[in-house]
């Protein structure tokens, strides 16, 4: 500060300020006695979430936020996407190339070979070039964001190591989105593929000839919100209750960062670490289920027991049908050994509330069944975050009540 | 009392790797369904090395490493032929090698209602498909009804 009040040239003086903020608020000021310069107002780091019926009408229990796009350096040449879903289960922004209307570049690797991923999903892979993106969400911006396009028909050759993980999404059909926002507790989307492939990055010498490679951290996809300007250590999902029977659309807040601003403060949060997959242990049926996780973009709550009564309608044979409404108790513990107890979730009959209500697409209990192999899962989807603010922290970023990979509630 | 004794599995590796070398690409590479000895040819096709082979009562297990860091175990019937596949780790294997002919089926499986990103379901005829997981943490499996030996926990086959 003293340096910043002494006899200096008006420009010095200005940069000063630049680093210490409160420069010449304390009436010391040797610039002339002009008046400082109100601070500027605080980013708007809010935006709207909502869970509706989808772009396919046929979500279920599903977020989703809009998402604004522009070719990079460019104000002009910008593009707002709606119904792209919120995902803390995955890392980075992937928009389906159908819906997209800006020309976004496709990013290069040092050899001059295009970049591609094939991103993989349980149920499927989605294929498409890395482009860059100049991506604005609420007042938050990313400048030349590596973004992923699926389904782009630049690149409409999918190769045989990709395709040989599944089913293709490469439709807003099939994807069930217009694109994915993946805010997850970790920056990028792969631990290591920097150093080694995974046949998730390709390197495309042309649009048909792409083969596996490793790619620099710094070309990958990342979680949008680790290289927003401000307010970029985290976010908040913040979402109502919803009744029992469920809602035909509940709408909320994505608010970004941790502790940044007045409103996302930690205040009483209960900070739990994930491990580096961003899973932490469930305590189910006396049972401690050590590589189960909190996500978003689960659409149900997928857990092993027997003894409940799965559903016999076609396509629903994976959902529990009980008898009567059950309500079920859990406990959560961190890697940081912070144990949640006694919480209680509902298991209602999947088949008699979606014939109930069958324009509902908010359904707190639902429920289904992991595969008998999966024994030490439990994956709490979004119903998780009806009815509480839930922080997710990203690796190796502070708040006031700890480090992340986090999640708190 | 195992079925097989660990000398024969040695036995059983090194002629699957003589026959593999012989034959050449004739061997497509498929798995599921086929004889033991297209485990080897799954090894090769996927860059990986078997890492452990355990004899249990009813069924072999070849536990292949892939390259990423991702487990895929291969069942293995008192008849020779591969009955189940499960993995597990940081990405998918390419189940088009793992599921051999049935991969197609897979494929076309009509989607469920209500599906989302973390968890596949699939029964097509004699084949099932299970999977959860999510970023960074895959597991599934896919086994043969039918093929399945008498006494085999569905559970155990992950």
């Amino acid at each position: 500060m003293a340096s910043c009040i002494g006899p200096v040239r008006a420009v010095l003086i200005a940069a000063c300020c630049l680093v210490a903020v409160a420069c010449g608020g304390g009436g010391g000021g040797g610039g002339g006695g002009s008046t400082p310069p109100p601070p500027p107002p605080p980013t708007n780091n809010v935006v709207s979430v909502i869970v509706d019926e989808g772009p396919t009408s046929q979500s279920v229990n599903t977020l989703f936020t809009s998402v604004t796009v522009c070719v990079p350096g460019s104000t002009t040449n910008c593009q707002t996407i709606d119904h792209i879903q919120v995902d803390t289960g995955s890392y980075g922004l992937r928009l389906l190339a159908p819906v997209l209307t800006v020309a976004l570049p496709v990013e290069t690797l040092s050899s001059g070979n295009s970049l591609a991923q094939c991103t993989q999903f349980v149920d499927g892979f989605s294929w498409g070039p890395i482009a860059l993106a100049d991506v604005q969400i609420a007042g938050e911006t990313a400048k030349s964001l590596p973004v992923q396009v699926i389904g782009d028909s630049r690149f409409a050759t999918v190769p045989a190591a990709c395709s040989g993980t599944g089913t293709a999404e490469d439709t807003v059909s099939s994807f069930g989105a217009n694109g994915i926002l993946g805010i997850g507790p970790f920056e990028l989307d792969c631990g290591d593929c920097d150093t080694v492939t995974h046949g998730l990055y390709f390197a495309c010498a042309t649009a048909t000839t792409c083969t596996d490679t490793t790619v620099p951290n710094a070309m990958q996809v990342p979680n949008p919100v680790t290289h927003f300007a401000a307010d970029n250590n985290g976010s908040m999902i913040d979402l109502p209750a919803v009744a029992a029977g469920g809602a035909v659309t509940l709408s909320g807040s994505l608010i970004f960062g941790i502790d940044t601003q007045s409103n996302n403060q930690s205040g009483t949060q209960t900070v739990l670490t994930v491990d580096g997959a961003g899973e932490l242990a469930m305590i189910f049926n006396g049972q401690t289920l050590a590589n189960s996780f909190i996500d978003s973009g689960s659409n149900g709550i997928y857990f092993a027991d027997s003894s409940i009564a799965t559903c016999t309608a076609t396509g629903l044979t994976s959902f529990y049908c009980p008898g009567n409404t059950l309500t079920l108790g859990l406990s959560i513990q961190g890697q940081n050994g912070v144990m949640v107890n006694n919480l209680t979730f509902g298991v209602g009959n999947a088949q008699t509330m979606l014939n109930a209500n069958p324009t509902f697409n908010v359904f707190p209990q639902l429920a289904g069944q992991l595969p008998a192999g999966n024994a030490g899962t439990f994956d709490y989807g979004l119903a998780f975050f009806y009815g509480k603010r839930v922080a997710v922290a990203v690796e190796g970023n502070m708040t006031s009540v700890g480090t992340g990979p986090y999640i708190a509630f | 009392m195992p079925i097989f004794r660990s000398g024969e599995i040695k036995i059983t590796i090194l002629l699957s790797a003589v026959l593999i070398a012989a034959l050449g690409p004739r061997i497509a590479g498929a798995t599921l369904g086929e004889p033991e000895i297209t485990v080897q040819s799954d090894v090769a096709q996927l860059r990986a090395s078997i890492k452990n082979s355990d004899d249990r009562a009813s069924y072999r297990v070849h536990e292949i490493q892939l390259p990423g860091g991702t487990l895929l175990r291969e069942f293995v019937a008192p008849d020779g032929k591969v009955f189940a596949v499960a993995w597990n780790g940081p990405t998918k294997p390419n189940l088009r090698q793992a599921l051999g002919k049935y991969f197609d089926a897979m494929v076309s499986a009509p989607k469920p209602k209500f599906a989302d990103r973390r968890h596949l379901q699939i029964q097509q005829g004699d084949l099932v498909v299970q999977g959860s997981g999510h970023m960074r943490a895959f597991s599934g499996r896919a086994y043969l009804a039918s093929a399945i030996p008498s006494g085999v926990n569905l559970g155990d086959l992950h």
